[in-house]
């Protein structure tokens, strides 16, 4: 009588439990939702020459051309939508015009912002090259950087800079002075409105504000007044890491498409992923290797107009094309 | 006669100890998680700020960075340490190395 009624009770567990793991699959585990993108081609290898990189670091596409943070030779690198080198903006330095390891990269009417990482500041040059304006300078007060990551620029032309040592986000008027700040200063958290070493910024088209809060392996985003609005990134999006669907391994850049739509930099996942604007998953591509399609730690991500992404290959130091297959 | 030789075994002593002391050292750092270009550029930066610095390596896939000095100066542990941990990562050894030419181009921090 025992035995049986043992024999119903462990039943019983296994039965919740199968329950318990198959609906937390399909709660944190979600399936693709849109066609799969396709492989279209690639440019670039380790070098200092024109169309080779050393540690490309951001990305960014405006009209025909795609702009390319060649951190470790201290310039962007311009192509054509095919991957023909144009032009080459700034060159390694500390001055005005030149770069100490650029990172993420956003063009905003007409002018490229540069986060660099070494000189503590956002750098803006017209798309030809001109440098026009520096934001910012190292410390940890406001207007102030450690390290920033990404920008991003609102409609009336504030920045909003990840700055990474500070773990926090900041908004600065297009002069540089300050307006506030989301996270505490130099507090590394993983609650809503904590960071831990956020990478990058994106702006949405309802002025959505979204954050690669890169070392808590998640997205937030706030709304257009600053708001928490929610955050996504494995279960409860509190800095649990994986390679399934919708979870990341440290997300190191984020854009978004016309359609709002938000694309992620997943590094130690060697892929993109894609999602909508409320965090529901949408797509992803990639995987670990050097052969086409394959990414060594995919770093950046860019989107035209027509929908093309393109991909930094950091650790092949290349750019990869693709496009959704219809 | 000897003590001329014992001159020359001086001066000759006094050369070596001199170029010891002006050749430029190097230091092997073993640090942990070093993949991401967000991380080992903040330990570049940090130990790149500190005084004596000329060149700094990163082997990501190793995970050492190789600091050398400019000439005559040296690398305290202690300052290695700190600059490692306000990098956010913690020291996990630190050896003194024999200092190499540059190797690739950028490789350096500062």
């Amino acid at each position: 009588m025992r035995l049986q009624t043992a024999f119903k009770a462990g039943r019983n567990i296994l039965v919740v439990l199968a329950v318990v793991i198959a609906g937390g699959w399909h709660a944190f585990i979600p399936a693709a939702k849109e066609p799969p993108y396709e492989f279209v081609t690639t440019w670039g290898e380790k070098g200092g020459a024109p169309g080779q990189f050393n540690d490309p670091t951001g990305i960014a596409v405006a009209g025909e051309e795609v702009f390319v943070a060649d951190s470790r030779n201290g310039r962007i690198q311009v192509f054509d939508l095919e991957g023909r080198f144009r032009r080459q903006i700034g060159t390694p330095g500390r001055g005005p015009g030149e770069l100490g390891r650029p990172m993420n990269l956003t063009v905003h009417e007409g002018d490229l912002y540069v986060a660099e990482y070494f000189n503590d500041r956002i750098q803006v040059f017209g798309l030809d090259g001109t440098p026009k304006r520096i934001i910012g300078k190292p410390g940890s007060g406001p207007g102030e950087f450690n390290a920033p990551g990404g920008v991003a620029v609102t409609p009336n032309g504030d920045l909003l800079v990840a700055d990474f040592y500070n773990h926090r986000i900041q908004r600065l008027g297009a002069d540089g002075g300050f307006v506030r700040q989301w996270g505490t200063t130099g507090h590394i958290g993983m609650w809503a409105e904590e960071f831990n070493y956020p990478t990058d910024v994106a702006l949405g088209p309802d002025g959505t504000l979204y954050v690669a809060d890169g070392y808590n392996d998640r997205i937030q985003a706030f709304g257009p007044g600053g708001a928490f609005l929610r955050k996504w990134g494995g279960p409860f999006a509190i800095n649990i890491f994986g390679p399934f669907n919708g979870w990341f391994a440290t997300v190191t850049n984020l854009t978004v498409d016309r359609k709002g739509q938000v694309f992620a930099a997943d590094f130690y996942n060697h892929r993109i992923q894609k999602f909508a604007a409320d965090g529901t998953f949408l797509s992803g591509f990639g995987a670990r290797g050097s052969g086409p399609g394959q990414f060594n730690h995919a770093i950046a991500v860019a989107v035209a107009a027509d929908g093309t992404v393109f991909a930094a290959d950091f650790g092949n130091n290349r750019i990869e094309k693709w496009r959704q297959a219809k | 006669m000897k003590s001329r030789l014992k001159a020359m075994a001086l001066i000759l002593s006094l050369i070596m100890t001199t170029a010891a002391l002006a050749a430029q050292q190097a230091y092997k750092l073993r640090v942990d998680g070093l993949a991401c270009p967000f991380c080992a550029y903040g330990i570049e930066k940090k130990l790149g700020a500190v005084k004596g610095v000329e060149r700094i390596e990163v082997d990501i896939g190793a995970g050492t960075v190789t600091v050398t000095m400019a000439e005559g100066a040296t690398l305290d542990e202690a300052a290695a340490g700190k600059a490692v941990k306000e990098a956010g990562f913690s020291l996990r050894s630190f050896e003194r190395v024999q200092a190499a030419p540059p190797s690739a181009p950028g490789g350096q921090a500062k």
